[in-house]
């Protein structure tokens, strides 16, 4: 810092750092209170500060949120709802983005009559609001048999999510030359073969970029799991609201973030391990040969 | 093995005709050249014969079979790409076997195919590397290797060199011309380049908007076209084209402020024409200095010229002055020591000179 001098230069570079430091310490306090208050006991949320480090940390309020806490008339913590969670994420996100992943390669690389299109009208479904499709969703369901079931929520999501993994894909192969295509069918391979040979090994940042946020759709979503769950399939977003707004006594909030963070933490998670692909996967251009 | 035959080939897209009724025989074994200015259709009949676009008329027959309704893969046809086109995430060896391996040839036997094509083309030692690692010149290389491990009836080369550097691009081109004297297959080549086309070629086809223009060996198209189009296009520097009025068979120029009347060849066809005015299409390697043991020829003669501009181009010098109020370009030896702004005695050599119409564009012959 010696030769530290206050020029233009640095002043400014000194003004933009606490505007950043100004809103992170805005977007982090919130995690902060969440995290302290889950590890202090009730008598010391109740008497002392808000902002106060705990004095005598305990996981109490975080075993109760995970096992025995009260969701409705059941005792059994999120828990079972965080596997119901897990049931209905992993199966529809690995079949939106396999759907989504073929009807790209199809809309970028094999145009047909129309194709154009059934793009427009699949870029649609991306502006439909959960709310207008409820019913109509619930009678197909019904009409399925698969009312009140973890199947039937994966399907909602895969319905839902193709919309969006579909332009995911398109729109990273269009980047991809078509020449290759060309090369390859010279070379005798066919439609699925060039799929499988040379578009799915240059796929893999848009995979992350479309994995991370079909999961975090899925698992963040509540309007759909409470419209389609029954009593033993909601998922954790349901069950974190049914913990919440039932009180036995007095309100835990120790327990309620512990709960609220238990169900945020896959989708934190996802992040941190794939969030540098996230952006290079949005920002990767055309390939090149 | 590898004839192709196309026979009144019609494609459009949409409202655009962007080739009309093509037909054109190449012989088994062949080193054909397609050239033209860029939008004349030179890469669509390629990508015809490749079976990457369908016909609208026509057909396409190769080695006697009609293929034009067979898919790419059943032609038994090899393409290299302008991009190169090797496939980004497989290293070269795989690059070069993917063809063997869609077309299910034993392992064993891809491995012996790979050796052999590696060391043809002097890529051997890369064999493990992704297109990525590449320079310009290697990558062509793999492509080319692509191309020849299948071993096809025919090689479809579209303009292959033009992302190479100058040096780089003279190089390959030798190159391509001995595998194509050691293969001896058949290769169709796209260019817009007029120095491959002539140095290349066993034959070359001129296209323009869609339409075959002229096709023959690279000496008749140079020193015989058919139309001021493909006179102006192939050679460099090109021909001079001189608009001049026609005087008793001869024809009158303006240069170095003189006028003289031109003895040209082929009075006949002028006769025939009844042109008063018409398009002297001359090279500049036909203007030179005085060359002190010129061949007595009557069409030798002898013309003032005013220089405006030099251009030393190291094996000779291009100067460039006016002829009726057209440029012309003639070509000295650069010891001639002429500069901008002389004048000199310039030797016309017109038995070589051509002549055209000057509306239609067409030869007068």
């Amino acid at each position: 810092m010696t030769s530290f001098k206050f020029t233009k230069y640095n002043i400014g570079r000194a003004f933009i750092y606490l505007i950043l430091l100004f809103f992170a310490f805005i977007y982090l306090a919130p995690l902060y209170v969440m995290f302290t208050t889950s590890l202090k006991d009730i008598e010391e949320i109740r008497s002392g500060n808000l902002m106060a480090l705990p004095i005598d940390p305990t996981f109490y309020a975080w075993k109760k949120a995970w096992s025995s806490a009260c969701t409705g008339s059941d005792c059994n913590g999120l828990a079972p709802y965080f596997w119901n969670s897990v049931r209905i994420v992993f199966p529809a996100v690995i079949i939106s983005t396999i759907v989504g992943a073929f009807n790209g390669y199809v809309l970028a690389k094999w145009k047909f009559k129309g194709s154009e299109f059934l793009f427009g009208a699949l870029l649609f479904g991306c502006f439909i609001p959960f709310q207008v499709i409820l019913l109509p969703m619930a009678k197909l369901l019904g009409m399925l048999g698969l009312a009140n079931t973890v199947t039937g929520l994966v399907l909602v999501h895969v319905i839902y999510g193709v919309a969006f993994t579909t332009l995911f894909f398109r729109n990273y192969y269009v980047g991809i030359p078509t020449e290759l295509v060309r090369a390859a069918k010279l070379d005798g391979a066919g439609f699925f073969a060039i799929f499988r040979h040379i578009f799915i090994p240059l796929s893999a940042p848009i995979f992350v970029v479309t994995i991370i946020w079909q999961f975090t759709q899925i698992w963040n979503d509540f309007l759909f799991g409470v419209v389609y769950s029954g009593s033993g399939t909601q998922p954790i977003t349901v069950a974190l609201n049914n913990l919440v707004n039932t009180s036995v006594g007095g309100k835990e909030y120790n327990v309620d973030m512990a709960a609220a963070i238990i169900a945020a933490l896959p989708t934190l998670a996802v992040y941190v391990i794939a969030g540098k692909y996230f952006v290079r996967g949005l920002t990767a251009g055309a390939v090149k040969g | 093995m590898g004839s192709i035959s196309l026979n009144g080939i019609n494609k459009s897209f949409g409202s655009t005709e962007v080739l009309k009724n093509i037909n054109l025989d190449i012989k088994d074994g062949e080193f054909l050249i397609l050239i033209g200015p860029s939008g004349c259709g030179k890469s669509t009949l390629m990508n015809l014969i490749a079976g990457l676009e369908e016909l609208n008329a026509g057909e396409i027959v190769i080695d006697g079979k009609d293929v034009s309704e067979e898919s790419p893969k059943d032609r038994d046809i090899a393409m290299v790409f302008q991009s190169y086109a090797l496939y980004p995430t497989m290293n070269v060896a795989r690059n070069i076997c993917f063809g063997l391996e869609m077309n299910k040839v034993p392992k064993s036997e891809q491995e012996s195919i790979l050796k052999r094509v590696s060391e043809l083309l002097q890529i051997d030692h890369l064999l493990d590397r992704k297109p990525g690692q590449l320079s310009g010149g290697q990558r062509q290389r793999v492509a080319m290797g692509r191309a020849l491990a299948r071993s096809p009836k025919v090689f479809l080369f579209d303009e292959p060199l033009s992302n190479l550097d100058a040096k780089l691009r003279v190089e390959m081109r030798t190159e391509i011309k001995k595998l194509h004297k050691r293969i001896g297959t058949t290769m169709v080549y796209v260019t817009h380049d007029q120095i491959e086309a002539m140095t290349l070629a066993d034959r070359i086809a001129v296209l323009r908007d869609g339409e075959l223009q002229q096709i023959g060996t690279p000496y008749e198209i140079y020193n015989d076209p058919i139309s001021h189009f493909v006179a102006d296009f192939m050679g460099s520097p090109g021909m001079n084209f001189i608009e001049c009025i026609v005087k008793d068979e001869n024809l009158i120029i303006e240069s170095g402020g003189k006028k003289y009347e031109l003895l040209i060849p082929c009075t006949d066809a002028l006769n025939n024409s009844n042109l008063d005015v018409v398009l002297l299409g001359i090279r500049p390697e036909m203007l030179t200095e005085v060359q002190p043991l010129a061949v007595n020829n009557k069409f030798i003669q002898k013309v003032k010229f005013d220089v405006e501009v030099i251009e030393p181009m190291g094996a000779d010098t291009v100067a460039i002055g006016q002829w009726n109020d057209s440029e012309v370009m003639v070509r000295l030896s650069p010891e001639s020591g002429n500069s901008a702004g002389n004048g000199f005695d310039l030797q016309v050599d017109t038995s070589k000179a051509i002549l055209f119409d000057p509306s239609s564009g067409l030869r007068i012959r």
